[in-house]
């Protein structure tokens, strides 16, 4: 009953909308030139300049900023000086190449096993072959760095958190502000403070991860297996001795796992961060991006990829050799011990080996096939455009002449207070009282930031986007949650997909969709697919073998199986998936700002590069933000109320 | 009319002593304000009209009774009932909302956290329903855990935690992991930790039911021969009557959170409170836990009154022989004085269940 008027209420809203928009078309659109400043973006950048201006003199920056801006870039520059630029007046740095692959070879067989630590090497041998061996080492390094830095934060921050309901209550709103949050927005802030630089890039990519180390961690905590806990504490163990005896040892798999996904979030805002000058390969595929080669995006991508599936597979293969508590015999470990000393020796042997023979401290320039792989991927992307013109530009031209523009010229070029006021009332159907006023609080915001036009674009392809991944990924992800087999197929995709960093798929869809709004969105859907398809597939499996059992029995067919069942039954996975997917989505779809998908990431970016464009860069930013928080309050509310 | 003979016993050895266990009037309340329910006329209200009306549940409600040193006390109840908010109570892994538990005469509500830990250190020790071993401990270090938070060092605790792995019958397991173990070794290993720092008391909830019969008897046999050879004190959950008749010497029954009746088996059987204790222990076999003194009855006239004499606290399975055998009733007597007789009728009735 309820939910009929509900549907009815939503499309009547739609039509009024719609009439409205007819009328008023093109009136109050609050648009603005994107070299235009407001006054408001124009103070901001006034305040920005002054801000900088201020750096030698403000105490602020003496006592607070500037210090930890040294402190920061001194830990990475030791980190950079041993293996990837020369140190002090030597020509290389303290180890070569060489070296630098037998520590990985070395660390990886030592905390897993063979196979993994020859796949670790032959990737970083890959990169060094794409003539990448620097901005490898420059991203690791700086990956290194970040994670280091931000375990130290995350890890004893979230075993409290884990430990006192008091702290976590504290965190969670930021907590959770960090998971909306799209990457792009963090940088222009931190880099007004720490400059551009190493330091912001870190800084930046810490703001990222630690939320993540946090998280798992005080889950990890939480989620124990509580009676040891209690057995301990009938014992008389004092707090100390049941968190280092107790919990520590049962969390240490799960915080491993923790480690992992901290180390695959830095290593994807350590590439993004190339735009406020960390150095690595984010450089070279924003290069490529801005020049709009293809190609050579694609060996720097390549190297990205490669740096990614190396660092995750050693890491979760070091989260896998903990998942039992049984050791192994005497006669393993004593056989173990001996492996493991021989190739730390054969290590060690080759970092002198490394610091002594030229060939092996630089990297070979004759071993470099990365013009090869630029000229295949060209051809392949040419060929790829030329031939199959109809499905890419097809596809791209459809969606765009049927969805795409009827939406934007709905929301962005209705009066602003009609599509303002529309939102509110799909979201007070939706989600309540509460998060439409909480909606009409935020867009007032955006309206008064004067970037509304420019957010009502970036809203239009992020819905674009979520349409389009839901309807994939709920395909697959029905598929994936009631066949086995689908899953054991695609379930290494889903993980890799979920790895990656979010710049690297802008470069195959720019090939096949140029710079156009639609390499955005197709972007945006590649990148939260696998997220989308996770969260619905666990939903579908978790619905009760019974009642898919009782639906059997009565006689239905499968098809009625998943309309009547699982996904009615599925529902509240199906809008938690809509939700992230729609972060996911927004956080991409800034990005595209990178290769013409306009919108408040075009500003954010711009603002990065022209100085009388900044205040106009903060403050898209912080619409980008603002619309971020709108979609999640709306959708969650959703969820909540299902 | 009936007395308490096997508790009689218990305490009367320790006289003077203070009980080992004493509780009195203890609530744990859960949900918003647990202290207004305490003792307020809505605390007499059931358990969902207490939950539809303040929000709270009362896990165990106004709990008063004394465990004598050395005494087997067994807790009894449908689930839910509150028996182990109660055991947890005892030890302060749960707060009381109020009330008073004393151990040895001493207050433990009121004990400091270093004095609270003291007392768990070295003065008693608990076993889980789920066992609550460290998964990634070996056997032996999982028994010498409670020595090694204690400060004792490695030789010296490795050498208690073996003395009681024989003790439990554990031996050769003690490089094991609680993982490679079946549920009654695992059960095992939680016993003996809780044996290696040699507590006077020990809580034990539904320490048996996860084991299949076989162990479980096994190990019923283990907390008998712990009880009659060291004295210990102990607080036993079950939910199997047939445990608790076996090894408690007083039984506590609760219901919604509060203790509906307290005492023997004997006296459960021949004088229940009320339908839900009768049907409680309806499925005990009444001969095992009786005694002669609940048969006996006047002679009628025509009744032969020169049958043996039989002493009236004799079970009445273990008299059943001699009355069905001997033609003439048994005359019951207690310390000489002549109670009343007995008939093989009597006896049969009771046992086919018509009495
Ligand atoms: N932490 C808690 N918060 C709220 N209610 C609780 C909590 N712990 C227990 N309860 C409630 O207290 C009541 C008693 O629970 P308890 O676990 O003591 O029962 P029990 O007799 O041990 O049952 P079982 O035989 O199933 O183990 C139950 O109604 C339970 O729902
Ligand atoms: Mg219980």
């Amino acid at each position: 009953m309820t939910h009929l008027k509900k549907s009815h209420l939503l499309i009547g809203v739609g039509l009024v909308w719609i009439t409205l928009s007819r009328i008023f078309q093109g009136n109050q659109t609050l648009e603005l030139a994107t070299s235009e400043n407001t006054s408001f973006t124009s103070s901001v950048g006034d305040a920005a300049a002054s801000i900088r201006g201020n750096r030698t003199k403000s105490a602020a920056f003496i006592y607070f900023f500037n210090p930890i801006r040294a402190a920061i870039t001194g830990f990475v520059e030791i980190i950079r000086s041993i293996i990837s630029v020369p140190s002090g007046n030597s020509i290389i740095p303290v180890i070569g190449w060489f070296g630098v692959v037998a520590i990985v070879a070395f660390t990886v067989y030592a905390t897993s096993r063979l196979r993994t630590a020859i796949l670790a090497v032959s990737l970083l041998l890959a990169c060094g072959a794409l003539g990448m061996w620097q901005f490898t080492m420059d991203t690791l390094a700086m990956t290194l760095a970040s994670v280091l830095l931000s375990l130290l934060v995350g890890i004893p921050v979230g075993i409290w958190a884990g430990r006192s309901d008091r702290v976590l209550k504290i965190l969670t709103p930021f907590l959770d502000l960090a998971q909306i949050l799209p990457t792009l927005v963090y940088l222009a802030p931190l880099a007004l403070f720490f400059l551009i630089g190493t330091a912001s890039a870190t800084i930046a990519t810490m703001v990222y991860s630690i939320p993540i180390a946090i998280r798992i961690t005080a889950h990890a905590i939480r989620n124990l297996n509580q009676s040891p806990i209690e057995a301990a504490l009938s014992m008389g163990s004092t707090p100390t001795q049941t968190l280092t005896k107790v919990q520590l040892p049962m969390a240490k798999q799960m915080i491993i796992l923790g480690i992992n996904q901290t180390v695959m979030a830095a290593l994807s805002f350590v590439v993004i961060a190339a735009l406020i000058g960390a150095p690595g390969l984010g450089k070279p595929v924003v290069d490529a991006l801005i020049i709009r080669n293809v190609g050579q995006g694609f060996v720097a991508g390549f190297a990205v990829v490669f740096v990614a599936i190396l660092l995750d597979r050693s890491t979760s293969a070091a989260a896998k050799a903990q998942e039992s508590f049984i050791p192994l015999t005497s006669q393993q470990i004593r056989r173990g011990r001996i492996k493991v000393g021989l190739s730390g020796l054969l290590a060690i042997a080759s970092i002198f080996a490394s610091r002594s023979v030229l060939s092996l401290a630089v990297w070979p320039g004759s071993i470099n096939i990365s013009q090869q792989v630029e000229d295949v991927t060209n051809h392949a992307t040419k060929w790829i455009t030329t031939n199959l013109y109809i499905f890419t530009v097809g596809f791209k031209d459809f969606i765009s002449n049927w969805v795409l523009n009827p939406l934007e010229t709905l929301l962005a070029f209705s009066p602003w207070f009609v599509t303002l006021s529309a939102i509110v009332f799909i979201a007070a159907v939706i989600g309540g009282m509460r998060v439409a006023m909480l909606a009409t609080g935020l867009l007032t915001l955006i309206v008064l930031s004067g970037l509304w036009h420019e957010a009502m674009i970036t809203l239009t392809q992020t819905i674009v986007a979520t349409l389009l991944t839901m309807a994939i990924g709920i395909t697959l992800g029905i598929w994936v949650g009631r066949s086995s087999s689908a899953e054991k197929v695609l379930r290494p995709f889903l993980d890799a997909g979920q790895t990656l960093p979010a710049f690297v798929y802008l470069i195959p869809m720019l090939g096949l969709f140029g710079p156009t709004r639609f390499t955005a969105i197709a972007t945006g859907i590649v990148y939260s697919i696998p997220v989308v398809v996770k969260i619905v597939s666990e939903g579908i499996r978790s619905v009760p073998i019974a009642m898919i059992e009782a639906a059997t029995v009565a006689g239905s067919t499968v098809r009625q199986i998943i309309t009547k069942v699982q996904l009615p039954a599925a529902k509240r996975s199906i809008l938690l998936a809509t939700n992230q997917g729609m972060i996911f989505v927004l956080a991409v779809v800034v990005i595209g700002g990178f290769v013409g998908s306009g919108g408040l990431g075009y500003l954010v970016i711009l603002g990065g590069s022209k100085p009388e464009m900044q205040g106009k860069g903060l403050v898209a930013g912080f619409a980008i933000l603002l619309l971020g928080v709108t979609i999640d309050r709306i959708a969650q509310a959703s969820a909540r109320r299902t | 009319m009936v007395e308490e003979q096997r508790s009689a016993s218990a305490s009367s050895a320790s006289a003077g002593r203070p009980p080992a266990v004493s509780v009195r009037g203890l609530w744990k309340v859960y949900g918003p304000n647990p202290l207004s329910i305490v003792g307020s006329p809505d605390a007499t209200l059931s358990r969902s009209e207490l939950r539809a009306k303040t929000g709270c549940t009362a896990a165990v409600s106004d709990v008063s009774f004394d465990v004598a040193p050395g005494e087997v006390f067994v807790v009894m109840g449908l689930s839910g009932s509150g028996k182990s908010t109660l055991i947890r109570c005892l030890t302060r892994l749960v707060e009381p909302t109020a009330g008073e538990v004393f151990l040895d005469g001493e207050d433990i509500s009121k004990a400091t956290p270093q004095r609270l830990r003291e007392l768990r250190r070295q003065h008693f020790s608990m076993v889980f329903q789920h066992f609550g071993l460290l998964p990634h401990r070996k056997v032996i270090d999982n028994i010498a855990y409670p020595l090694e938070i204690n400060g004792m060092k490695k030789a010296e605790r490795h050498a208690r935690a073996n003395e009681v792995i024989e003790l439990v019958g554990l031996h050769g397991y003690s490089h094991a992991f609680p993982e490679q173990l079946s549920g009654g070794m695992q059960q095992r290993v939680g016993l003996a930790r809780a044996l290696a720092v040699d507590p006077q008391v020990l809580f034990l909830d539904e320490p048996f039911s996860a084991l299949d019969p076989l162990i479980r008897r096994d190990m019923q046999q283990e907390v008998i021969r712990l009880h009659r050879e060291l004295g210990k004190t102990m607080v036993f959950i079950t939910h199997d009557l047939s445990e608790a008749v076996k090894v408690g010497d007083r039984i506590a029954i609760m219901r919604d959170g509060a203790v509906v009746q307290i005492g023997t088996p004997e006296e459960l059987v021949a004088l229940p409170i009320d339908d839900y204790v009768a049907n409680f222990v309806r499925d005990i076999a009444k001969s095992h836990v009786l005694t002669l003194k609940y048969l006996a009855r006047p002679a009628q006239s025509d009744e032969d009154m020169d049958g043996p004499e039989l002493a009236a606290n004799m079970i009445i399975r273990d008299a059943a022989e001699i009355i069905l055998q001997t033609h003439k009733p048994v005359r019951v007597s207690e310390n000489g004085k002549f109670l009343g007789i007995v008939s093989s009728e009597d006896v049969l009735r009771l046992i086919s269940g018509v009495a």
